[in-house]
């Protein structure tokens, strides 16, 4: 099982996806902003990260960027309320593995994590 | 402005497609069903909202704020009353928390419900018009009606009309009244009828 770090600044949305991470058995740790985000990346070197967009602070796609660019093979599924087209486009350009919508869904959540995990590393 | 009874259809549709896939989540996610009335819609100068809303929502109300940018731009508020906050808190985190001055749990489960729900709504009209919406952060605000209409006014000269959607969430037997108001541009408007005309043309959601 893998080692997950949740970003994202609601601790409602933070107990959901932890809740249905821990089901499938990943262990999970959290960080409530993008800044802090980018540190437990590198503090705790998780196999994957659920990252939320619109959050005080960096915004979600600007702290994919910058984990992504300091380090090419990490694995970030975006987890957000924002349905759009455009932002899904947007993100997986910008290097994510995957896309999954608020409110989170156990299916596709724990599909998306495990697709992003099995993936090589890019 | 006046919608025609198409465009009305069109866009009470367009909501309801997307307050039922958030309906279908949040079902998910709590274990019990959630039933979603037929969402209202209309469009009524900002002058006409405080009357419209204070028909049906008196003294203090809980409203979650998210301000979008880009071709279609304007603020959008989830607008629930004392009882309709505090009920959808307790639904949602299984404890009893008393009136609608929440605790800070109570506020990030209203912030973030507002956030979903206006995502949803937002996201499929950005969708529909092949533009990207920005969004900002969701805020929580609790006050009374006039003075959460004295913010949304002051200020903002070119917001003109609101689109306003009033719904019924239903959860264990219970009834959660809440509106939906996104206050638009007279640019922004114009652009979402004509996408929902195209739209009604083509009504496929990709």
């Amino acid at each position: 099982m893998a080692k997950i770090l949740i970003v994202d600044d609601s601790m409602l949305s933070r107990r959901m996806m932890r809740a249905i991470l821990e089901s499938d058995g990943h262990e999970v740790c959290e960080a409530t902003d993008g800044m802090s985000g980018i540190e437990r990346y590198f503090l705790e070197k998780p196999d994957l990260v659920t990252l939320d967009l619109t959050m005080e602070g960096m915004h979600g796609i600007d702290v994919l960027t910058r984990i992504r660019q300091i380090d090419p093979k990490a694995r970030v599924v975006v987890a957000s309320a924002d349905i759009q087209d455009a932002t899904r486009a947007l993100v997986m350009e910008a290097g994510a593995r995957a896309f999954v919508n608020k409110p989170f869904n156990t299916r596709q959540v724990l599909e998306a994590v495990r697709n992003a995990l099995q993936g090589d590393p890019s | 402005m006046i919608l025609t009874q198409e465009q009305q259809d069109a866009l009470t549709e367009l909501i309801n497609i997307a307050f039922s896939k958030t309906a279908a989540s949040l079902s998910d996610l709590t274990g019990h069903r959630v039933l979603l009335d037929v969402p209202k819609v209309d469009i009524i100068p900002i002058e006409d909202m405080s009357r419209k809303l204070g028909a049906f929502i008196q003294g203090e109300v809980a409203t979650v704020h998210q301000i979008f940018t880009g071709t279609l731009a304007g603020d959008a508020m989830l607008v629930l009353n004392a009882d309709g906050a505090s009920m959808l808190v307790n639904l949602l985190t299984g404890q009893e928390r008393p009136g609608i001055r929440v605790d800070a749990t109570g506020r990030e489960v209203l912030t973030e419900i507002g956030n979903i729900l206006l995502n949803a709504c937002l996201g499929m009209f950005g969708n529909l018009l092949k533009v990207h919406v920005s969004f900002s952060v969701p805020r929580l605000f609790v006050e009374d009606l006039e003075a959460m209409m004295g913010t949304l006014v002051v200020g903002q000269e070119e917001l003109r009309y609101a689109l306003t959607v009033s719904t019924n969430f239903r959860l264990q037997g219970n009834a959660v009244e809440g509106y939906l108001v996104i206050v638009l541009g007279v640019v922004s408007l114009d652009q979402l009828i004509h996408a929902i005309e195209r739209w009604t043309e083509h009504p496929i959601i990709e």
